[in-house]
């Protein structure tokens, strides 16, 4: 039976995938690491299983998209570029999945057009599966992206979210369904994106049946989460049921909100007569096997409670959120409160806001409302992005608009007219990309590639500070979770082997560590048989005088305030103004020395001499304080 | 008891002294200031005196100096460079006390300390000076004579206050117009500056060589060179590279050049050991600039070519023994190059890095290697004092094999802690024009690119940054 590969054109593949005996796996791993791992999986965890997921043959990897873009940069230091070129290189046959959060990209609010085209034109080039959703399932909110796909040949993979609760009939989706088709025409797959994992096996039957009876030669990519442990279930009813495609991941590394085990589903569906097509068992256990010990560094991210979660056809979090949700308890302090606000405040909050789709960013809005709610008094302290979404700033209510009194909460008695003026989507006005180029061509100090713009579009500083990590760091995806997530510091004497970029193999050995009378601290290393040491200034410790210097270009900024900083350190040699002096801008305040040169002081400013805190002699270190300037 | 010999100076040139004092079978006195503790020039000496808190001014304090050679019964004092080394009152204080100055006479320092007497003395001599004219007549005549001037040695040239100093009414003319445009202004203003409105003229040398000659000679008069340096490869006026010899020049001129170094010497009664520096033009021509009246930071590099111990021999000069070779036991052999190893930050314009800690220092050996430094691995680099860590001179039988040493020397050093000049210099070796020995004083300024090098840039250095980041914080605060 065929295989999936990557080198197929779009209708190949549907069409193999209509006339398959069976059904197809995308491996989901990129949801695994988001909803049981905060999004942690690193490319190197990733590339050791390559070769063995490459052997698997599913349908698809789902390795890009989601939060992960942002964490890859965020938390991962890797270029989200990079990882899927270093990734196509090892596994050239697969095709790679994204999940695209439709006008909010892969972030929390809507980008404007030409940033959505230019993004998804770039991510394009190594994507080959493009799963779109809307959390309003306003299709309008994913239509640029359903064109650029299809300008760039590859597959759009349009979603209905899917949830439950009285509005959420099959005749809603079946009507959904025709609406997406209407724009997106019938070479798609559709998703059903069941997010939260909801609902029994049994309605997941029943809807894709419904949908299959009134398209009947549409192909159904069934996505769950495994949260109340029974996705399998639900995975076998939709595919027997008509489902071609399916989600689950590898075993070594399954939790409890994302997806189940491949394996499991195999050989249910193998008892049902159902085969897995183009799959290679031995590969999909290989691929836990090569990464099974690898999960123990990754356990700090894992949720802070364990186990399923049948409640969540409650509160109804998507396995995406949980494990945030449940960090963000524990370090709120309000860990206690779960149980208040999973099962009684979430869900109301749900209801009372229109009962839309609980995921990204919708979810955030219930969420953060109902932590609100219980906190702070209910709908006493509004987000912004609460506000936005009254005002139907995401999209329009699908089923019902939320009652008045809720706008009147807060928005307060005007909210009419608010609601009135302020109410619809709005037009984001096209970013001047070329711009955007320039600026960040100065913060790097150089031009940057069309995938570094790319990327400081979707999260601008995150970008930067990526940037600058990766000048001064390196490539550090060639390190293994056991290095780079290491908790508590290495043993003395142990040895740190990797490859870097570039395939060079290198040897590190952790020698002292020094701590000077001044608080320094300095690490010892052995590096590649050269002994190095890496000096740390000591840190800031709150209450106490900073010790750590200003940097320069803050040392430039208070000078501009008439706050006169050493520029470096050295003696004060002369001292040129007294105090109450006025002084012209350029005028030189002081003169410092250090090793025999002296540097002349000059004022930026014009103004009074307020303070002098030098006196002739004194070593000054960078950063102290000079002299103090009443800019006039 | 042995003969005491007190060093009065500091850093690496007091251990150059001490090492020679040693050798000699002497006792070396040490001194130092209360930053210099921890120095290493005073582990080394036999014996050390403290002068004072510092600092820089117990190490320029005549008295203390003279008291310090007095109380530990030194004969004598060798000045080094800097510091005292060039004080004619320093010289003839040391004659007062009956302690032997180990450098010229008071009165050679003295005299060509003074450039004004300097350059009479070396003109009377017939050594070729900067061709300048006497002050210029007043009115129109003098114009004329600036015009003649111009004709005859060719633009640019400097007109100069004869009231002026310390580069102040200085103007350079490129053509005869400006010239005339100029003459009327810089008259007006040295009258106004100076009180003086008398002008004088000097050719500009442009973009010129710096070579130097080093001379020794014995108090009978008998006096030797020791071959050519080429100092050009300098930052504002600061020497950064020198070579021995001057090899792009021809042996003749060498030849010509260095013999005439000596006349000049001769010409000022000069002993002991000095040096000759000349302005050499592109046409071959060369010009007097001035005598430096000491040991120079870059005498390194002719010990290495000629063998010769130049502090050795000047402690045996200073105490009455004659030259033991002639100028034809002089033999230069191959290439020499120094380079200093500064604790600077050469991509912030340089910026002296005081006060930082030698957290690893390690320093290249070999065939060809010299070292004259005095860190050490926990020495604190003190902020007053210059910022010279350690001078590299190595020796090559051709440019290249001196080049590629030089090259493997650099990246045998590690000096961690403070920013130093290696990572320059190393981008400095990779420069076509000094790997093919063309370079005159233009050579900072007309290569751009020598500061585009990157510090720890390799892979691997970097990813162990994180490392150790991850090691210090006990978590990688990247990923948290």
């Amino acid at each position: 039976m065929t295989r999936i590969t990557q080198d197929m054109e779009t209708a190949a593949v549907l069409k193999a995938v209509r006339e398959a005996d069976g059904y197809y796996i995308t491996n989901t791993a990129r949801d695994m690491s988001q909803s049981d791992y905060k999004n942690r999986i690193l490319l190197h965890t990733d590339l050791m299983a390559a070769k063995a997921r490459e052997a698997a043959g599913y349908f698809s990897l789902e390795i890009t998209g989601g939060a992960s873009v942002h964490v890859d940069i965020l938390r991962k230091q890797v270029d989200p570029f990079l990882k899927l070129e270093l990734l196509r290189e090892a596994m050239p046959n697969t095709m790679f999945q994204t999940l695209c959060r439709g006008v909010n990209l892969f972030g929390y609010r809507p980008y404007p057009q030409n940033v959505i085209r230019f993004t998804v034109k770039e991510f394009a080039k190594y994507v080959d599966v493009w799963r779109t959703f809307d959390f309003m399932n306003h299709i309008p909110n994913m239509q640029a992206v359903f064109e650029e796909v299809a300008k760039a040949g590859k597959i759009n993979e349009p979603c209905i979210c899917f949830s439950t609760g009285p509005e959420h009939t099959n005749e809603y989706y079946v009507k959904k369904v025709q609406d997406i088709l209407d724009v997106t025409g019938e070479e798609i797959t559709l998703c059903i994106k069941n997010h939260g994992g909801l609902g029994t096996p049994r309605r997941i039957g029943e809807l894709v049946d419904a949908i299959k009876q009134a398209y009947p030669d549409i192909i159904i990519h069934y996505h769950g989460h495994n949260t109340d442990g029974n996705d399998v279930g639900r995975i076998v009813e939709a595919v027997i049921n008509g489902a071609k495609i399916v989600d689950a991941s590898d075993h070594a590394f399954t939790g409890f909100y994302g997806p189940p085990p491949i394996l499991t589903v195999i050989q249910t569906l193998k008892d049902l007569g159902k085969t897995a097509v183009g799959i290679d068992e031995e590969a999909v256990i290989a691929s836990s096997d090569v990464i099974r010990d690898e999960r123990q560094h990754y356990a700090q991210f894992e949720s802070q409670i364990k186990g399923f979660q049948p409640t969540v056809q409650i509160h109804k979090l998507p396995g995406g959120a949980m494990g945030s949700s449940l960090e963000q308890a524990v370090k709120g302090g309000f860990l206690d409160k779960m149980p208040d606000i999973l099962h009684k405040e979430l869900p109301k909050v749900q209801k009372e806001l229109g009962n839309y789709w609980s995921v990204t960013p919708g979810s955030q809005i219930l969420w953060t409302t109902a932590v609100s709610n219980v906190q702070n008094g209910r709908y006493e302290s509004p987000s912004g992005d609460l506000k936005n979404l009254l005002l139907g700033k995401y999209g329009p209510f699908p089923f019902y608009q939320p009652a008045d009194w809720i706008y009147e909460k807060v928005f307060g008695e005007n909210w009419k007219t608010i609601l009135e003026e302020e109410g619809g989507i709005d037009d984001i006005e096209d970013m001047d990309i070329e711009q955007e180029r320039e600026t960040l061509a100065e913060r790097l100090g150089s031009e940057p590639t069309e995938q570094q713009l790319v990327t400081y579009l979707q999260h601008p500083n995150d970008a930067v500070n990526f940037f600058k990590f990766e000048e001064k760091f390196g490539k550090s995806y060639v390190l293994p979770p056991s290095i780079f997530l290491r908790q508590g510091g290495f043993d003395l004497g142990e040895s740190i082997s990797f490859r870097d970029h570039s395939g060079k193999e290198h040897m590190l050995e952790v020698g002292p560590v020094q701590k000077n009378d001044d608080g320094e601290t300095n690490v010892y290393l052995n590096v590649d048989h050269h002994e190095r040491v890496y000096v740390f200034e000591p840190e800031l410790v709150e209450g106490t005088q900073a010790v750590v210097s200003l940097s320069k270009e803050e040392i430039e900024e208070l000078a501009t305030a008439g706050d006169i900083r050493a520029p470096f350190g050295g003696n004060v040699s002369a001292i040129n103004v007294k105090e109450g002096q006025e002084i012209a801008e350029g005028e030189q305040v002081m003169v410092l020395e250090a090793m025999k040169m002296q540097t002349p002081v000059i004022s930026e400013v014009a103004g009074v001499v307020k303070s002098i805190s030098a006196k002739v002699g004194d070593a000054l270190k960078l950063g102290d304080k000079l002299v103090k300037i009443e800019v006039s | 008891m042995k003969t005491k010999i007190l060093v009065a100076n500091r850093g690496e040139i007091a251990i150059r002294i001490i090492r020679a004092i040693q050798e000699l079978n002497y006792e070396a006195i040490a001194i130092y200031e209360t930053p210099d503790n921890d120095s290493k020039h005073i582990r080394i000496a036999d014996e050390a005196i403290w002068l004072g808190h510092g600092p820089r001014c117990d190490y320029l304090n005549i008295d203390k100096v003279i008291n310090a050679a007095l109380k530990s019964g030194a004969v004598a004092i060798h000045p080094g460079y800097g510091f005292l080394a060039e004080n004619a009152d320093f010289a003839r204080a040391c004659e007062e006390a009956g302690i032997i100055f180990i450098g010229p006479s008071s009165d050679a320092i003295d005299k060509l300390g003074n450039k004004v007497m300097a350059r009479t003395i070396m003109a009377d001599a017939g050594i070729p000076m900067v061709p300048g004219t006497q002050n210029l007549k007043a009115g129109e005549e003098g114009l004329e004579e600036a015009r003649e001037f111009g004709k005859k040695y060719g633009y640019p040239i400097m007109l100069k206050a004869t009231s002026g100093g310390g580069g102040r009414g200085i103007r350079r003319v490129e053509n005869e117009k400006e010239l005339e445009e100029q003459y009327g202004i810089a008259r007006t203003e040295a009258q106004a500056a100076f009180n003086d409105d008398s002008v004088y003229l000097e050719k500009v040398v442009v973009n010129p060589k710096h070579i130097e000659v080093q001379i020794i000679a014995d108090k009978t008069g008998h006096t030797v060179h020791l071959g050519t340096r080429d100092c050009s490869i300098q930052r504002r006026n600061q020497k950064l590279v020198e070579i021995a010899p001057a090899f792009q020049l021809t042996p003749e001129q060498q030849e010509d050049i260095s013999q005439t170094a000596v006349q000049a010497a001769k010409a000022a009664n000069y002993f002991n050991a000095g040096t000759v520096e000349f302005l050499f033009d592109k046409d071959g021509s060369y010009y007097f600039m001035e005598i430096n009246t000491r040991l120079q930071v870059e005498h390194t590099v002719s010990e290495m070519i000629t063998g010769i111990d130049i502090v050795r021999t000047q402690i045996k000069l200073a105490l009455g023994k004659e030259l033991l070779f002639s100028q034809d036991d002089v033999l230069l052999r191959g290439h020499a190059v120094e380079l200093r190893i500064n604790a600077e930050d050469p991509k912030n314009n340089f910026m002296p890095e005081g006060g930082k800690t030698v957290r690893v220092y390690r320093s290249p050996g070999g065939y060809g290697v010299r070292l004259d430094g005095f860190c050490y691995q926990g020495f604190t680099i003190p902020q007053v004092y210059d910022s010279l860590l350690v001078k590299l001179t190595v020796f090559g039988w051709s440019w290249s094999e001196t080049v590629d040493r030089l090259r493997r020397c650099l990246n045998n050093f590690v000096i961690t802690g403070p920013k130093t000049t290696i990572p320059f210099f190393l981008r400095l070796l990779q420069e076509p024009d000094f790997q093919e020995g063309n370079f005159d004083t233009s050579f900072l300024d007309t290569h751009d690119g020598l500061l585009d090098y990157e510090e720890d840039s390799s892979e691997v250095n970097k990813l162990a940054r994180l490392i150790a980041e991850i090691h210090q914080k006990g978590e990688n605060t990247y990923a948290a």
